[in-house]
């Protein structure tokens, strides 16, 4: 660590180590940094939240989009299974966040790609792509920690790319081309710094995670598992829990006379989907395979989003495995960092 | 035209301060009579050999410069450090007259003479767009594939260069990229002893001026720009802002294999030219070296530490193939989620498993129209047969076809995308040398 992010951060700390998925690490705000001992590779109640502020809301078509603000703060990106701490930057004012839905039906939605430029007086003073991301207090959204300048109005310009997930049931058709979104804000230094910071000094690095907060849109949550239709099993792994089930009726872009079969990952106790896996299954029946192949991204209003193929018919007695090729793509604020790396197959008898 | 005497922060005012290189890049990035002159005043006339007397025996293509280049230590071309892009528009109505050639012609020829081609003489191409070739009743013959410039990913909106020629100007005195632009606009008579028999002022209108730098040392000395984070990441080896070399010579078609092979312009190539920002804060804030590496190269390149500092150790090859790294693309998609820039623009090869194209590019600083200062950014040109070559590997790189079926983002973990994004791209057609003068689209 530099020395100037030390004397950003205002505190002292022990030295930790980083790699692996086990040991000393360490989580930080613009404000604290705290070290928690050995965490473990699930899903754990962070040292602290930061409290967030609405700025504002826009649209274009059936995309919404809400964006949201708290002060910066570290969080953890991935490639394959590489995670890495992205530190707080000493030229970063606060972390900006974004949740994009279907207007229609309240549907968040995975798209694949958001970037923004924050502009003030017509001036553009940060533009950068916004990382996919999971956090415990509002699930799947995007951001990043971004600088401003100082107090005033200010326009953030978004640029949605195309959903990346096949669009289901209500969905259809819908979100195939992206759109540009601007929400204009009002920021103030003493609106950030008096945002609610709250620690949890007896429950940090424990199994379990803040519930979500009670926001202005909608969230990411998948469906219970009871609300699932046709459930095949379920099954864990990397601390994800996963429901199998096959619908009633099978997507448009499904071929006439086939199930449709469904897979959906989500987080222990909150229930947020993961996006951004590769997931692949096997059906076999009486020693045959039936199905060997990946599954896609698909997203529904009812099923919420999942990975799902056509195949022939599943039938009692099929064994089913489930496999994570690649875990979920999507950088983590803290508590979500250790799970979803590591993940495997599942096998369920249906 | 900005004087660089009083241009502030990158002015000889405070000159001691400025390094010779930071003060070379500033030069050319200015521009002008006061740039050259600040130039050789501070670092003296660089002593540059002129060229031949007799210009037959230069090449027939104006693209050869690879003879002329010198190598590294493991037969890598390296490339001329200083560069400037003059977009022209071609001045008169309708068609270009005979006169106009010959005098465009001549003004090419006086530079041949003037320097010698090479790093440390002077190398220049001179190419012409679909919409120069508009003017005339016949269109280009079917052995040129020049499309119009567009749009080649969801996620990209350039604006299109639609100028009628761009001039490219190479080599590694900044000074040199400086006289040659001043003489072949006509503002100066003479260059490095040779005296200009024409000027391109009458012809042609400059509606544009990039400029840029390619080269260790060059990069690191002028990292303080937008897109660069405070720290001064780049390192002092890396001849581009993204801090890994490139150009390594298995990973580049040949000259032959971008050559027009028959037709009225047997012996020239396209030239697509894209001025791309560059936002590097994440880049080198949030990404740790593996991630990089992954995303530059190949995720087995991150996995088995096969890049040490900027990548010269990598030979005369990026070990694309020798690591199998464009064959397991998808492979890679599906069970990392990750995949490389190089893995995935290697897919993009001939039947003889031959690179497309060559790349040109090299670093800006330029912000805007203006040349003002300011913005890491890169003007990629590459030179290739056709435009769909272009167009192909540009496929290959966007991975469209990875991230359908994988954890793959359309930009997040899918190579570089994340970090650029295309502002303008234009193509053009580079003649071969005997019809680089407003050549009609069909000359005889």
């Amino acid at each position: 660590m530099k020395r100037r992010d030390v004397l950003a951060a205002g505190a002292t700390f022990g030295l930790a180590g980083l790699a692996g998925c086990s040991g000393t690490f360490e989580t930080e705000s613009s404000s604290q940094f705290t070290t928690v001992e050995d965490r473990a590779e699930t899903v754990y109640y962070p040292g602290h939240i930061d409290g967030m502020a609405m700025l504002g809301m826009g649209g274009s078509g059936r995309y919404r989009l809400g964006l949201m603000y708290s002060l910066p703060h570290a969080f953890w990106n991935i490639s394959a299974r590489d995670t890495n701490l992205a530190r707080v930057s000493e030229d970063v004012s606060a972390h900006l966040m974004a949740t994009i839905w279907d207007d229609e039906t309240g549907t968040v939605l995975p798209t694949a790609d958001v970037s923004a430029d924050v502009l003030k007086d017509g001036e553009q003073v940060d533009s950068r792509p916004l990382w996919p991301m999971l956090s415990q207090t509002m699930g799947y959204h995007f951001g990043d920690n971004v600088a401003l300048d100082g107090d005033g109005t200010y326009t953030a310009r978004l640029d949605v790319e195309a959903m990346q997930a096949r669009a289901m049931g209500g969905l259809a058709g819908a979100f195939e081309e992206g759109v540009t979104v601007e929400v204009e804000f009002e920021h103030t230094r003493d609106q950030l710094s008096n945002l609610t910071y709250e620690e949890f000094p007896d429950r940090m690095g424990d199994p379990g995670a803040i519930e979500p907060m009670e926001m202005e849109m909608p969230m990411s949550r998948a469906p219970e598992r009871g609300d699932l239709p046709n459930v095949l099993g379920t099954g864990t792994t990397g601390d994800a829990d996963f429901v199998a089930f096959a619908p009633d009726t099978t997507p448009e872009f499904a071929d006439d006379g086939t199930t449709y079969l469904a897979v959906s990952p989500r987080t222990p106790y909150n229930r947020y989907p993961l996006p951004f896996m590769s997931l692949s299954a096997t059906l076999t029946r009486d020693g045959k395979s039936v199905y060997d192949d990946v599954l896609l991204a698909g997203i529904d209003p009812d099923l919420g989003y999942h990975y799902g193929a056509a195949i022939d018919g599943v039938e009692s007695g099929d064994s089913l495995t489930v496999t994570v090729d690649a875990p979920p793509q999507i950088s983590r604020h803290e508590g979500y960092e250790t799970a979803f790396v590591e993940m495997g197959e599942m096998e369920m008898t249906v | 035209m900005e004087d660089i005497g009083s241009s502030g922060a990158s002015g000889p005012s405070e000159e001691g301060g400025l390094s010779r290189r930071q003060f070379a890049k500033a030069a050319v990035a200015i521009g002008g009579a006061s740039a050259l002159s600040a130039c050789l005043d501070r670092g003296g006339s660089p002593d540059v050999a002129q060229g031949p007397d007799d210009l037959s025996t230069l090449p027939a293509r104006q693209h050869a410069w690879d003879e002329f280049l010198t190598r590294d230590d493991h037969g890598n071309v390296v490339a001329p450090r200083h560069r400037v892009l003059l977009l022209l528009n071609y001045a008169g109505e309708a068609t270009p007259s005979d006169a106009e050639r010959e005098t465009a012609e001549s003004a090419f020829r006086s530079l041949e003479r003037a320097y010698k081609r090479g790093n440390d003489g002077l190398l220049f191409t001179v190419g012409y767009s679909p919409s120069y070739f508009e003017r005339f009743d016949a269109g280009l013959p079917a052995s040129v594939d020049l499309q119009k410039p567009r749009a080649l990913a969801s996620f990209e909106e350039p604006e299109l260069d639609e100028q009628d020629a761009v001039v490219h100007l190479a080599s590694d005195h900044a000074p040199v990229v400086l006289a040659a632009e001043e003489a072949l606009l006509g503002e100066q008579s003479a260059v490095n002893g040779v005296e200009m028999d024409a000027d391109i002022s009458g012809v042609f209108e400059r509606v544009d001026r990039r400029t840029g730098f390619i080269g260790a040392g060059l990069p690191a000395e002028n990292q303080d720009v937008d897109g660069i984070p405070s720290s001064e990441p780049v390192d002092e080896e890396a001849p581009l802002y993204m801090g890994f070399k490139s150009g390594y010579r298995k990973n580049q078609a040949t000259e032959d294999r971008v050559t027009i092979s028959d037709g009225p312009f047997a012996g020239g190539t396209t030239h697509q030219l894209s001025k791309i920002r560059l936002n590097l804060d994440q880049w080198y804030q949030q990404d740790s070296r593996s991630q990089r590496v992954s995303k530059m190269f190949c995720p087995v390149h991150a996995e088995e530490d096969l890049v040490e500092g900027v990548g010269d150790n990598l030979g005369d090859s990026s070990q694309m193939e020798e690591r199998s790294c464009p064959a397991h693309a998808e492979e890679h998609a599906r069970t990392r989620g990750s995949v490389g820039h190089s893995q995935k623009s290697a897919r993009a090869r001939d039947e003889d498993g031959s690179p497309l194209m060559i790349r040109r590019d090299f670093d800006s600083t330029d912000r805007d129209e203006n040349g003002d200062d300011g913005q890491a950014s890169l003007h990629f040109v590459s030179l290739q047969r056709t435009i769909s070559d272009f167009v192909d590997t540009r496929d290959a790189m966007n991975g469209t076809d990875l991230a359908e079926r994988s954890a793959v983002g359309q930009r997040n973990n899918n190579g570089i995308l994340q970090y650029m994004e295309v502002l303008r791209r234009g193509n053009f057609l580079l003649p071969p040398r005997e019809h680089r003068a407003l050549p009609t689209s069909n000359p005889s």
